[in-house]
């Protein structure tokens, strides 16, 4: 076994003995050794950062989760608690423990560019960690702790510039954004070194089994096999995951996943309600005469379907659009005529159940919309009636962002958000959420709800998700909820994000 | 360490660097930093060569320390301090700048009538690391009495309790020791040495264990893959980073001791 040693001390120790350096003073002689007596770390388990951050107070299910993650997985994993939960600061915990142990010089934290500073004010405030921004103008060289966004750093000549260094622990955020292995991200990530490395996401599965394989397959290739075994197990069909059981051991042996309810910690209740509604007579004729549109692209057929489930702004806009690449005079004509009725129509019979939601509540509410039209056509209803609301979505610079989140908080009753709006905001002052339009991921359902649903929410929180019947929203509940069935399987627990199995109709 | 023997952590260690405590609770502590304290913490580089250029008046900072935080000082525009935040890091680091090495005599005592000879000695504090995806650390300190080569563990503790001067009290004298002291470092390097290798490194073992699973896992993922991607080499590379035992010995501080007492 090779021992190192240095031989620095030794040198100073002779200039001492030969007189050309002065002897050091008997007090912090004392003091040093004391000092290195505190810092000494005694076993190789158990957590030492708790005792450096004396001001930061971790809860049971975070210290554990980061425990786990060193002793039991040696340092590679996946976080993935429930949204709320803290997968920060289990990061954090992590980070720390590993630079206090001497085992990370190094971490390259990657987040999206919106969440970015917000990591380098924690990392810098509760663990006193000095993450700073990335900047191509520094020296890399002297940057132990980076944060940047993965969106940045694939690009040259950031991407060399940040292969070059030797990054010991690699944090990813938000790392579901990685489930295609075909992306410029996921390359990124694949060619990195990584000696350690946490990612981070509450949603490990999104649509099915192979994104949690793509994620692991970065993390730790062959943990799951390689591709085709993995595929000639679980490809059969891809909705019924065979021998789950197996699967989800392997899973647990990269993952830690905490749930709200198993956290010990008193959480409110998440109230989840499908609000089925009907559509009016009126728009019931549009919406088959939508339905029975020859258009060759089923996927734009989807999408009027789903607008016209939303609002009537929505739909016009795309009818528009395709009104005017379209030839055939007959279907010009149908659109034409699909358009004269939309403006003839009332207003849409899913607003009028919102308006009725948030007049119900009479308190603060959010909306999620997938769509920027009916952001707008929802804020001129609510105008009408005397509803003030701000718009809320990805797009907004980080400034814009806090900025209109003060003004929910202090001046508007309903915060109207398109879906990118949903990361990244925390709403704890608000306990109602009206999922307007349904996604077709139900984890996008669970960031939603998350934003209002973690700690530091007081109140019970409403979640109401309205689907019109006999509409494209029937199938995309059903979707929703075989979705959810796969993630159960695999990964786990899931908080109630559709309905809370006592479906309410009111 | 508690507040409290950070608190006085603080202030001995301000003391000791000549800086002015200006003003001092339980809670908290303004000092005045000298110019030499100042440049070594306050990173403040381009202000000193400005005074020291331009002739401008060195106006050395004052620093506030909050070692106990209460209501009376969260009224205090001041730094936090406590275990593990940078502030303390710094001071640490500069403490073991200026603790490295020391030549201490001890004091004859009162009423010694009597000529009082001390006996050399060679005091050094070592720090050892084992690290593989985690660490272990161990404290030795050995004292080797350089008239006879006998070696003992807890030196420090030993001479701690001993009153003790940098410079010979008269009436005192002592021999010149039989062993150079570079050689007796040489001996008690061998004496860490022994210690490290009679101990239990099952911990080696076990991070091979891990290393070579992981790196089973690893060549799984790529049977049967015809062009074996460059990813591949540096995930294996990263394996065998991550997993790699190493064993260093430290020195923290040491010096030459010379002592009344009989140490055993």
């Amino acid at each position: 076994m090779r021992i190192e040693r240095s031989t620095e001390w030794k040198e100073g120790f002779t200039e001492r003995l030969e007189n050309r350096k002065e002897w050091d003073n008997w007090t912090l002689y004392q003091m040093c050794y004391d000092m290195e007596r505190a810092k000494v770390i005694p076993e190789f388990h158990g957590l030492q950062s708790p005792k450096h951050l004396p001001n930061l107070t971790p809860y049971a299910h975070q210290l554990e989760a980061a425990e786990t993650v060193i002793e039991r997985m040696n340092g590679k994993a996946i976080l993935a608690d429930e949204v709320g939960l803290g997968k920060t600061i289990e990061a954090g915990l992590v980070l720390k423990e590993y630079l206090i142990r001497g085992l990370v010089k190094k971490a390259l934290i990657l987040a999206p560019a919106s969440l970015t500073n917000q990591w380098i004010a924690e990392l810098n405030q509760k663990f006193h960690i000095p993450a700073i921004a990335y900047n191509k103008k520094y020296n890399l060289d002297h940057c132990p702790i980076v944060v940047t966004s993965i969106d940045m750093a694939k690009r040259s000549p950031h991407k060399e510039m940040i292969y070059q260094q030797e990054y010991d622990l690699v944090i990813i955020d938000e790392a579901h954004k990685l489930k295609n292995p075909k992306t410029k991200n996921y390359e990124f990530v694949q060619q990195l070194k990584k000696k350690f490395c946490l990612l981070l996401t509450a949603t490990p599965i999104q649509n099915d089994v192979f994104e949690l394989f793509n994620l692991i397959s970065l993390l730790k290739p062959g943990h799951l096999g390689n591709l085709e075994t993995f595929q000639s197990v679980f490809s059969a069909s891809k909705h019924h995951v065979e021998e789950d059981e197996f699967l989800k051991e392997l899973i647990q042996q990269v993952m830690v996943r905490n749930i709200r309810h198993e956290t010990g910690i008193e959480w409110t209740n998440r109230l989840v309600q499908i609000m089925p509604l009907d559509f009016t007579e009126q728009e019931r004729v549009i919406y088959s005469m939508i339905s029975k549109l020859p258009v060759s692209d089923s996927f734009t057929l989807l999408t009027l379907q789903r607008e016209m489930c939303s609002s009537q702004l929505a739909a016009v806009l795309t009818l528009e659009k395709l009104h005017q690449t379209t030839v055939q005079p007959e279907v010009r004509f149908q659109i034409e005529e699909i358009l004269l009725k939309l403006t003839e129509l009332d207003i849409h019979s899913k607003s009028k159940k919102a308006l009725e939601l948030i007049q119900k509540a009479d308190d603060k509410v959010i909306i999620f919309t997938e769509y920027r039209a009916t952001q707008a056509y929802l804020q001129a209803v609510l105008h009408a009636k005397g509803i003030t609301s701000v718009l809320f979505n990805g797009k907004f610079s980080k400034n814009k962002r806090e900025w209109m989140k003060q003004l929910f908080q202090n001046n508007a009753q309903v915060l109207i958000a398109t879906e990118s709006g949903s990361e990244g905001i925390n709403l704890q002052f608000c306990h109602h959420v009206i999922n307007y339009d349904l996604p077709w991921n139900p984890m996008k359902l669970e960031q939603r709800i998350g934003r209002v649903h973690r700690l530091g929410q007081t109140e019970d929180v409403h979640i109401y998700n309205l689907a019109i019947q006999q509409s494209v929203e029937d199938k995309m509940v059903e979707l929703l909820e075989r979705k959810i069935g796969v993630f159960e399987k695999v990964v786990g627990e899931l908080d109630h994000i559709l309905t809370d199995g006592k479906r309410s109709i009111s | 360490m508690r507040q409290q023997e950070i608190h006085q952590y603080i202030q001995r260690f301000f003391h000791e660097n000549k800086c002015r405590v200006l003003d001092e609770s339980y809670d908290h502590m303004t000092v005045q930093l000298t110019i030499d304290m100042d440049k070594r913490i306050m990173n403040r580089p381009y202000y000193w060569s400005y005074v020291e250029s331009g002739g401008v008046e060195p106006n050395p900072a004052k620093l506030t320390l909050i070692t106990n935080p209460s209501q009376f000082s969260a009224s205090l525009a001041g730094e936090r301090i406590h275990f593990g935040s940078p502030r303390l890091h710094q001071l640490f680091q500069v403490t073991k700048e200026q603790g490295a090495f020391v030549q201490m005599y001890e004091k004859p005592g009162q009423n010694q009538a009597t000529q009082v000879t001390l006996t050399p000695w060679l005091g050094v504090n070592y720090k050892i690391t084992y690290s593989s995806d985690r660490t272990k650390e161990m404290l030795y300190s050995l004292g080797m009495n350089l008239m006879n080569g006998a070696v003992i563990d807890g030196f420090q503790e030993s001479v701690r309790k001993l009153d003790l001067a940098p410079s010979v009290s008269a009436n005192t004298y002592y021999l010149p020791y039989n062993i150079p002291p570079m050689r007796a470092l040489n001996r008690l390097e061998e004496v860490m040495e022994n210690v490290v290798n009679q101990d239990d490194h099952t911990w080696v073992d076990e991070a091979k264990q891990r290393q070579v699973r992981d790196l089973r896992v690893l060549d799984y993922f790529y049977t049967g893959v015809e062009d074996v991607p460059e990813s591949y080499a540096m995930e294996k590379k990263a394996i065998e980073e991550q997993y790699e035992t190493t064993i260093r010995i430290e020195i923290i501080n040491g010096g030459l001791f010379y002592l009344k007492t009989p140490l055993v």
